[in-house]
């Protein structure tokens, strides 16, 4: 909403600057989220008299003025041919910036100096055409800047409206608040309606087929109206506040809606078939076509303004092209109605049709001002298109709306509020936005009941006035305070400490974390040549997606995490570790058709370090991912999980890949991503990735670790080189030395894989250590070659093993 | 035999004095109180002596062997020493060659501010609490007396799954199934991902935004203001200027925006707060009673407020990030900066 400084002191009286009223209504609630002066930067454009025009010696259609703008006699060449000595003209000196960004410069016109351009209406931004320069008034001072002269300076402010708000949709509304704010009364515009020839009645006649939907109908009829472009201070007033003129019948209707709030509508009355409106929901299927061309198939539902055979007008939405004021309109029938908010909302969304009626009509107009504002369109056309007002006026309003009444507890409202205030005190303040307040009567003592005008359709509750009071009394003025809450607490869910517990791990791992839309494209996931079956093929739509790009939720990380590293490469950024922890999502049954499922993907290419003369770009490999795995399977206390090279994900590399398992349950996948869909990420670099279900994984959490006293007695290392079968997994070896530990072994790791010379082909080596100690004593040699013998024997035994 | 032993004594002295390594003076030692050593074979001599001259030599042989133990041993740690500062002479690294590295990671910009927020509402007693990001239409609206046909719908353009399933729009949902599950009171912060369907320089169809809210009896919108006065002070800093003023939100009653003195400028007026010297920074209120009444609450009992903030918004004042894209394309060159 666009109001303007000026506008505004019509209404109220007021000291504060532009920026100070600004300023007000912000806090008051009507956030001013622009500004703009009208008039800016036009200072040098200054009122100049004309001394005398000569014509140009080299140029038949320009002329050669000597221009006296008060402080100096300049000399200005002129193309128009409207101007003659003595007149009193808009002369823009050199260095003026004109609307357009259109500069003036002091220049030479076939060889005649020109200091300065004389403007016409339209240079000056005052009006959209121009026929020769403008010719001001002979009371205008001479050098003055030429919109003070004209009084056009002024400021527009823009108002960001909140939806509650209706009545702030016009100049009147806001000047109402400006008068709360500063303690003065509000003035009306005066309307004196000179009536005459027959009675509206006898000429036609409104009826509602659906009260329902609109309440009231007035209507007001002008006759012999001359339609023609507006007046300037009209068309000015119209642009201030950003509406474009259409010709002085329609300009009206608009005026009278930014100045009272209240859309109207105008109808060419010879159109309307057998002289008669009927407000009706449209018959299904019907058409028609607005005034913006735009042409509609109608449904029962969307409300109508019809003659006695079709519709003429969406209700409160847009008139119609087929009764709509043209050139030879010469008697008009002038429409003010309330029509219910929630129909016209719906008819305005289904049809995509937006308008300034619209917006007000579905937040709430005011129906008490039907009349003021038709009585003041009528009046002004009459003014403006020199028309006959017709005697009488049609108001047709078969059941009178209620009005609110609210019982208000100023204890109550203290209460919440914080703030001690008397009843008093609630009374003034509502009474400055045009509130009837009357003390409880004695059934309700310390309560004031409140009658809310029509005008306000938000106040409905006593909350609502408590709303009103805090506003006027200043949120500012409300002390701070803290909370006296109870000391209870729930205890944080410890899924929570998990992901924040992974996602420090990952950092300290050298990752970085991303995170990615979670819409994308419908192909993402059929990307990683997932099975037919696979249910990450079954995403939840959007309906309404901004682009094709982001139409589904994704079901999986994977693919943004390739993409985001096939941008990284782009840039030439090669050595990557990123992670990132958020949910994907299902398709299922239940009240939101959904699933959520919270994933952690990482991926990592590239070195393994950062470049350095210590660490010659080593690149990363699978045991890279497998090992941070192992470390956050660590940190959660996830037990008993294993790796199994059956069944990963077909986007992997079926020999670089693992499942990680827990149980039957599968926790995830880690491996190298399939060739193919490293091509088909445009991967240029081979990338290794691990995805993980974490709801899955943090129901295996333990978090609880069994503790063991460490012994305070040296502990003693072995190692064994076994020659195996290259077939043989080394997690056989592991299991097998772990399950012959025997008393005093800890544990056994593998420290080297070798394959080569010395060793024959089809067979690997692996060293073993494994690592003994006891609680209770300092081991002996015998002791400890008798425990290692006996396992390396388990291993020969069962792995057919070898000891080298 | 006591000249042979002074002898001895000046033989093995300069011996020691002699040896220019350890090892050498450890051949030394052996030659001289090794089980073959000169003293030990005097000692061995000792039992050809007569009973009277036994203690006399015996104590002259005693006092020789502690003196070449002292010689030995002072011998054996000026030679330690010399060889330590050797090795020192000798070993130089170029300390100014890069320390062996590992890469860098680094949270999200807007992970860490969530943990920053949630952290401290921790202290005041808030406990997280999250909602589904696809979200029935009842709890994302209706709920939270945002009815259909209502204008306050064009508040927030939305995502549709169906028509009754949205993606949220706001975390504000996490408040009715919070209240639905727990009894009051309640404090909780929600963090969270929504979603509308917006897409320029300063939206994103997708961003994140923190919900607080707490329920109690006799809450006041002073206490309101004194939570997000406290925060607010703590997170960007001490004496920073804030201001209430009034707004709208369907879910409360009074409601309120706040600003805070732009934290580029100092409140003097800059690009980044529009000239006017003041930062929107979030959204609050009192929890509307229509919104108690949603979940069963009473409101005659109890009230409460609620408040809610983008995330993005405070990662961009507290960096100085001035592009919201910046945050989800995911550039490591930009994420590692964090």
């Amino acid at each position: 909403m666009i109001v303007t400084y000026n506008w505004l002191k019509e209404f109220v009286d007021f000291d504060y600057s532009p920026q100070e009223l600004a300023d007000r209504l912000t806090m008051a609630g009507l956030e001013v989220e622009g500004m703009t002066s009208i008039g800016e930067g036009l200072d040098s454009v200054v009122v100049a008299r004309l001394d005398a025009v000569e014509r140009h010696p080299d140029a038949d259609r320009l002329t050669v003025c000597r221009v006296d703008k008060g402080d100096e006699v300049v000399q200005v060449v002129c193309g128009a041919t409207n101007h003659k000595a003595g007149d009193l003209v808009a002369l823009a000196q050199p260095g003026s910036l004109l609307p357009g960004d259109f500069k003036i410069k002091k220049s030479k016109i076939r060889g005649q100096v020109s200091l300065g351009m004389l403007c016409s209406e339209k240079e000056l931004g005052l009006s959209g055409e121009a026929d020769g320069i403008l010719i001001l008034d002979a009371s205008c001072q001479v050098g003055v800047p030429v919109f003070e002269a004209l009084q056009l300076k002024d400021t527009a402010l823009e108002i960001g409206l909140t939806p509650n708000r209706p009545d702030c949709l016009s100049v009147v509304g806001i000047a109402r608040e400006v008068a709360a704010m500063c303690g003065q009364s509000l003035r009306l515009p005066a309307v004196e309606i000179s009536a005459g020839g027959a009675d509206i009645s006898t000429a036609c006649r409104v009826e509602i087929d659906d009260p329902q939907g609109c309440p009231r109908y007035a209507a007001r009829m002008v006759r012999n109206v001359k339609i023609g472009p507006s007046p300037d201070w009209m068309v000015q007033r119209l642009e201030s506040v950003g509406m474009r003129s259409i010709n002085n019948v329609v300009d009206v209707t608009n005026y009278v809606m930014m100045e009272l709030g209240h859309p109207l509508h105008a109808f060419d009355f010879r159109e309307l078939g057998e002289a008669r409106i009927v407000v009706r929901r449209a018959s299904e299927g019907e058409s028609f076509i607005a005034l913006d061309d735009s042409e509609h198939k109608l449904n029962s539902e969307d409300l109508m303004i019809c003659d006695g055979e079709r519709p003429v007008a969406m209700a409160g939405v847009m008139g119609g092209q087929n009764s709509e004021v043209r050139e030879d309109t010469a008697t008009v029938l002038l429409e003010a109605a309330y029509f219910n908010p929630v129909s016209i909302r719906r008819t305005s969304k289904r049809h995509g049709l937006h308008t300034e009626s619209s917006h007000r009509f579905e937040r709430g107009a005011d129906v008490d001002m039907v009349p003021v504002a038709l009585e003041r369109a009528a009046a002004l056309i009459a003014e403006l298109a020199g028309g006959e007002i017709a005697a009488g006026q049609i108001d047709n309003y078969p059941a009178v709306l209620q009005k609110v009444n609210i019982r208000l507890s100023a204890e109550k409202a203290g209460k919440l509020l914080g703030i001690q205030i008397d009843q008093d005190r609630i009374r003034t303040l509502l009474e400055g936005i045009g509130l009837a307040v009357a003390p409880g009567k004695s059934d309700a003592p310390g309560f004031l009941d409140v009658a809310v005008p029509s005008f306000r359709p938000d106040l409905e509750r006593e909350v609502d006035l408590i709303e009103e009071v805090a506003r006027l009394y200043g949120y500012d003025n409300i002390p701070v305070t803290m909370p006296e809450a109870s000391l209870e607490s729930q205890p944080a869910r410890v899924e929570l400490k998990y992901e924040g517990q992974i996602r420090n791990l990952l950092v300290g791992c050298g990752f970085s974390e991303a995170i990615n839309y979670s819409f994308v494209a419908p192909d993402a996931a059929a990307k990683l040549q997932l099975d037919a079956d696979d249910p990450r093929l079954d995403a939840v739509r959007v309906l309404n997606p901004l682009t094709e790009d982001q139409a589904v939720m994704r079901t999986s990380l994977v693919p943004s995490m390739l993409e985001t590293l096939a941008r990284n490469l782009a840039y030439r950024t090669t050595d990557l570790h990123l992670f990132e922890m958020r949910p994907v999502f299902f398709t299922a049954t239940g009240e939101t058709a959904s699933r959520q499922e919270l994933h952690l993907v990482a991926a990592i290419t590239g070195t393994r370090a950062p470049l350095s003369w210590s660490q010659p770009g080593e690149a990363v490999d699978f045991f890279d991912l497998k090992g941070v795995i192992e470390k956050l399977l660590a940190v959660l206390g996830v037990k008993d999980v294993h790796f199994s090279a059956e069944k990963t994900e077909p986007y992997l590399h079926p020999g670089k890949s693992a499942r990680v398992g827990r149980g039957e349950v599968t926790l995830g996948v880690v491996g190298e991503v399939h060739p193919h869909v490293q091509q088909e990420f445009d991967l240029d670099q081979p990338v290794y990735v691990f995805d993980l279900n974490l709801d899955k994984l943090f129901k295996g959490s333990g978090q609880h670790k069994a503790f063991y006293i460490p012994s305070k007695f040296p502990a003693v290392e072995r190692d064994s080189a076994l020659l195996i079968d290259e077939a043989v997994e080394a997690v056989r070896v592991l299991d097998i030395a772990r399950k012959n530990l025997g008393k005093f072994g800890q544990d056994a790791v593998i420290f080297d894989v070798y394959r080569g010379k010395g060793i024959p082909e089809g067979k690997k080596s692996l060293a073993l250590r494994v690592r003994y100690e006891s609680a209770e004593k300092t081991l002996t040699e015998e002791e400890i070659t008798k425990a290692h013998g006996r396992l390396v024997r388990s291993l020969c035994h069962q792995l057919g093993a070898e000891i080298r | 035999m006591k000249d042979l032993l002074q002898k001895l004594e000046k033989d093995a002295l300069a011996a020691i004095s002699r040896a220019e390594s350890a090892a050498v003076l450890q051949d030394v030692r052996v030659s001289f109180l090794g089980k073959k050593g000169a003293v030990t074979e005097i000692m061995k001599g000792m039992r050809d002596l007569t009973p009277e001259e036994r203690p006399a030599i015996g104590a002259l042989v005693n006092s020789l062997k502690e003196v070449l133990e002292k010689a030995f041993t002072e011998r054996g740690g000026a030679l330690q020493q010399a060889a330590v500062a050797e090795r020192l002479a000798s070993e130089k690294l170029d300390i100014t060659l890069p320390g062996r590295g590992s890469f860098t990671g680094s949270k999200h910009p807007v992970t860490l501010v969530t943990e920053e927020i949630v952290e401290l509402f921790g202290g005041l007693g808030f406990s997280v609490e999250e909602g589904p990001e696809i979200e029935q239409d009842v709890y994302n609206f209706e709920a939270l007396n945002i009815p259909k046909d209502h204008p306050a719908r064009d508040m927030q353009d939305t995502f549709y799954v169906s028509d009754d399933v949205v993606l949220r729009t706001h975390t504000s949902p996490v408040q009715i199934r919070s209240m639905l599950k727990q009894k009051p009171p309640l404090r909780v912060i929600a963090p969270g991902t929504v979603y509308r369907r917006d897409s320029d320089l300063t939206h994103s169809p997708m961003f994140h935004q923190i919900e607080g809210f707490l329920v109690d009896r006799n809450v006041t919108f002073g206490d309101l203001k004194g939570i997000l006065t406290h925060f607010l002070n703590n997170y960007f800093g001490k004496g920073l200027e804030v201001r209430f003023r009034p707004s709208f939100f369907p879910f409360t009653e009074p409601s309120a925006e706040v600003d805070i003195a732009c934290v580029i400028c100092s409140g003097k007026g800059c690009r980044v707060c529009s000239g006017t010297g003041w930062l929107e920074i979030l959204g609050c209120g009192m929890i509307d009673p229509e919104v108690f009444k949603s979940v069963d609450y009473d409101a005659e009992q109890l009230s409460g407020f609620a408040f809610g903030m983008g995330l993005e918004r405070i990662a961009m004042l507290k960096y100085g990030v001035s592009d919201l894209r910046l945050f989800f394309e995911n550039d490591l060159r930009f994420l590692q900066q964090f």
